[in-house]
C-alpha cells in the first residue's frame, strides 16, 4: 500500500509543478505590457511604473520570479485582487462553501437519477424503456447547460413561478454564517423558512450541474450492470431462488459499482467547469461566477490564483479517488 | 470461377453495412449531412440576411405560434433579424470551428502520440507528463483561461479549443502505436529497412486510424459545445456573429418575454452535438469489431 500511495504522489507533485508553471505563464503571455494592461493606463508615470515593476517584480529574471511566485504560492499567498485588494485566497475561501454545496448537491442528485436509470435499462435490455432511458442519457451528455438552464428557468420559474431566478436565499432572511454552507447554516439557525428557500434556490442549479455527470451515471452504470449480470455466480443466485429484486440489487449491483465509482470521482473537474457555466446563470455567488467576473474585469491576479486553487483541488481529489479505488480494489493496488 | 463464400466485401463496403444497422447513427449523418449542405449554402438557403434587421417585426413569434408569421418561420430577435437565417448562418461557424480546431489538435497529436510511441524513454515521457499537466484542469476551464488570457474573439477561441483537445490525441494515438508497434508486419517492416519516419506514418498509423476517427467526431462534438460555451460567456465569437452561443448570450434577457429567442439557437446546438455523439457511437461500433454490441 505504502508504495502504491509513493507511486501516485510522483505523478501528483510533477502535475502539480506543472500547473504552477502554467499559472505563471498565464500572466506573461496577455499580450502586451502586464502593468499598463492591469493599470489600464496610457501615459502612466515613469516612476511609478518602475514600481509598478518592482512591487510585482517583474524586473528580475524570469526563473527568479517563478520561484517566487512558487514559493508565494506554496505558502497560500497568491497576490491580491485589483478591484477589491483582498487576498485571492481569502476570498476564494469564502466563496468556496457556496460552489462546494451546490457541487455535492448536483452530485447526488447524479448519482441517485443515474444509478437508478443505469439499473433499470441494464434489467429491461432492448425493450423500450431502455432505449427511451439511454436516448434521454445521450441527450443530457449533449446538452449545452447553460441553455438547458435558461429552460429550465422558464418553465419552472416563469411559467409555474415554483423557483426563483437566482441567488442562494431570499432577501428577507438573514442567517449567519458559521459553515457557509446555506442548508446547514440555516438548519444550524433553526430557520425552516430560511432552509426552505434555501432548498427551493438551489434545486435548480443542482440539477442543471448533474446533468452531464447523471448522463455520464447512467450510461456507465447500465453497461457495467449489462457485464455483472452475464457472470456464472448471478446463474447461481437465480439457480438458488433468489428474487429477482435482491440479485440485482443486492448481488449485482455491488460488483457493478466499482467502475461507476471511479467515473464519480472522475466528475469533479466536469461539475467545476460546469459550476462557471451555472453560477453565471443563476447568480450564485461561488467560485465559478468570480472567476468570470475577474476574466471580464481584468483582475489577473484572481484569474491566475483561482485557476491554480481549482486545478489544485482537481489533482487531490483525483489522488483520493486513485487511493481509495486502491484500497477497494486490490488489483489496482499491485498491478504495476 | 470463384467460390461466392471466398469474396469478401470492400472494406468500405462491409463499414457501411455495420454502420447502417445502427438506426439512430443513420438518422445523425442525414441530419449532419443537411447541415452541411445547409452552412455551405447558407447565403442561399436563408431566407434573409444574417444581419439584415426588419424593425417593423422585432420579437416576431415563430410562425406556428399565435401571432407568428410565414415571412420569419423560427421568430425574429430583440432588434429584427431573422433568427433561422441567422442559425443557418451560425452554422457555418460552428462548423468552421469545429473541424478547424479538430484538426488543428488531430494533427499535432498523432505526430507527439506517434513520436512518444517511438520514442518511450525520454521525449516520450516528457510529452505524456505534459498532457497530463493539461487534462489536469476541465477542457472548458483550460479554454476560458486560455481566451482569459488571449482576449476574446473567433480565432482565439479556435485556438483554445484546439489546445485543450490536443492531449485526448496524443494518448489515443500513443496507445494504439504501442500495440501496432510489437506486431509482425512492424517487426517485418522494420527488418526490410523502413526508415523511423515510414515505420511511423506509413505502417503503423493507418492501423491506428479507427479509434482516432471515433475520437475527431467525439471532439467535433465537445469543440462546438464548448465554443457556445465561451460564446455565451462573452469570450468567444463576438456579436453581431451569429454564432450558436453567443445568440444565447444576449437572448437572456427575453427568458420572460421571447421564449423562442432563447429556445431556437440552444436547440440547434443540442441536435447538432447530439447528432455528432451518436455518429461517434455508430462509427465506434462499425469500425472497431472488438467492441460490438458489448454494451
Amino acid at each position: 500500500m505504502f508504495t502504491f500511495i509513493l507511486r501516485r504522489l510522483a505523478v501528483v507533485i510533477p502535475t502539480f509543478i506543472g500547473i504552477t508553471i502554467l499559472a505563471f505563464a498565464l500572466i506573461h503571455l496577455i499580450p502586451g505590457d502586464p502593468v499598463l494592461v492591469m493599470m489600464g493606463e496610457r501615459n502612466l508615470d515613469p516612476v511609478f511604473y518602475k514600481a509598478a515593476m518592482h512591487r510585482l517584480g517583474l524586473d528580475q529574471p524570469l526563473y527568479m520570479q517563478y520561484w517566487h511566485y512558487l514559493v508565494h504560492a506554496v505558502h497560500g499567498d497568491l497576490g491580491q485582487s485589483i478591484s477589491t485588494q483582498e487576498p485571492v485566497l481569502s476570498e476564494f475561501l469564502k466563496l468556496f462553501p457556496a460552489t462546494l454545496e451546490l457541487s455535492i448537491c448536483a452530485i447526488i442528485f447524479a448519482t441517485i437519477v443515474g444509478l437508478a436509470a443505469g439499473i433499470i435499462a441494464a434489467t429491461r435490455r432492448g425493450t423500450v424503456v431502455d432505449h427511451t432511458v439511454m436516448g434521454a442519457a445521450l441527450t443530457g451528455y449533449s446538452m449545452p447547460i447553460f441553455w438547458w438552464a435558461l429552460m429550465l428557468v422558464i418553465f419552472f420559474s416563469v411559467y409555474l413561478g415554483w423557483t426563483p431566478v437566482s441567488g442562494r436565499l431570499d432577501l428577507e432572511f438573514e442567517v449567519a454564517p458559521v459553515t457557509g454552507l446555506m442548508l446547514v447554516d440555516t438548519l444550524l439557525a433553526k430557520d425552516f423558512d430560511a432552509f426552505k428557500s434555501a432548498v427551493m434556490h438551489l434545486i435548480l442549479p443542482a440539477i442543471v450541474l448533474g446533468t452531464i455527470p447523471m448522463a455520464v451515471i447512467a450510461r456507465m452504470t447500465r453497461s457495467s450492470m449489462l457485464e455483472v449480470l452475464r457472470e456464472d455466480y448471478i446463474r447461481t443466485a437465480r439457480a438458488k431462488g433468489l428474487s429477482r429484486t435482491r440479485i440485482v440489487l443486492v448481488h449485482a449491483l455491488r460488483n457493478a459499482l466499482m467502475p461507476v465509482v471511479t467515473v464519480i470521482g472522475l466528475q469533479v473537474g466536469t461539475l467545476l467547469a460546469g459550476a462557471v457555466l451555472t453560477e453565471t446563470i443563476f447568480s450564485w455567488p461561488g467560485i465559478g461566477k468570480w472567476l468570470i467576473d475577474s476574466i471580464s474585469r481584468r483582475d489577473y491576479p484572481v484569474v491566475q490564483g483561482g485557476i491554480l486553487l481549482v486545478a489544485t483541488m482537481i489533482i487531490l481529489v483525483n489522488l483520493l479517488v486513485d487511493l481509495l479505488y486502491g484500497v477497494i480494489n486490490p488489483r489496482i493496488r499491485h498491478a504495476r | 470461377m470463384t467460390e461466392p463464400t471466398l469474396t469478401y466485401p470492400s472494406p468500405l463496403k462491409e463499414f457501411w453495412q455495420s454502420f447502417r444497422t445502427n438506426k439512430g447513427a443513420t438518422v445523425a449523418l442525414i441530419y449532419f449531412a443537411l447541415l452541411v449542405f445547409a452552412a455551405v449554402f447558407a447565403p442561399l438557403v436563408a431566407p434573409h440576411a444574417p444581419a439584415e434587421q426588419y424593425r417593423d417585426a422585432l420579437l416576431t413569434p415563430p410562425a406556428w405560434a399565435h401571432d407568428g408569421s410565414w415571412r420569419f418561420i423560427l421568430g425574429t430577435d430583440e432588434i429584427g433579424r431573422d433568427i433561422f437565417s441567422r442559425l443557418l448562418h451560425g452554422a457555418r461557424l460552428s462548423l468552421m470551428i469545429g473541424s478547424v480546431s479538430v484538426l488543428l489538435s488531430l494533427l499535432p497529436g498523432v505526430a507527439l502520440g506517434l513520436i512518444a510511441a517511438f520514442y518511450p524513454n525520454a521525449i516520450g515521457s516528457f510529452i505524456m507528463r505534459l498532457m497530463d499537466i493539461m487534462l489536469a484542469l476541465p477542457s472548458l476551464l483550460l479554454a476560458i483561461a486560455i481566451v482569459a488570457v488571449l482576449g476574446p474573439g473567433l480565432g482565439n477561441t479556435v485556438l483554445a479549443i484546439a489546445v485543450v483537445g490536443l492531449p485526448s490525441y496524443v494518448r489515443l494515438a500513443r496507445a494504439s502505436a504501442m500495440t501496432e508497434l510489437n506486431k509482425d508486419y512492424v517487426i517485418a517492416s522494420r527488418l526490410a529497412g523502413a526508415g523511423k519516419l515510414r515505420l511511423m506514418f506509413n505502417t503503423v498509423l493507418p492501423n491506428c486510424m479507427a479509434p482516432l476517427i471515433v475520437q475527431a467526431t467525439l471532439g467535433f462534438s465537445s469543440a462546438i459545445l464548448d465554443a457556445a460555451a465561451l460564446g455565451f460567456l462573452g469570450l468567444g465569437a463576438p456579436p453581431p456573429l451569429p454564432e450558436w452561443g453567443t445568440m444565447l448570450a444576449n437572448a437572456r434577457d427575453y427568458i420572460q418575454s421571447a421564449w423562442w429567442v432563447v429556445t431556437m439557437p440552444g436547440l440547434a446546438i443540442l441536435i447538432t452535438v447530439l447528432a455528432l455523439n451518436l455518429m461517434g457511437d455508430g462509427l465506434r461500433d462499425a469500425l472497431d469489431p472488438k467492441l460490438k454490441r458489448l454494451a
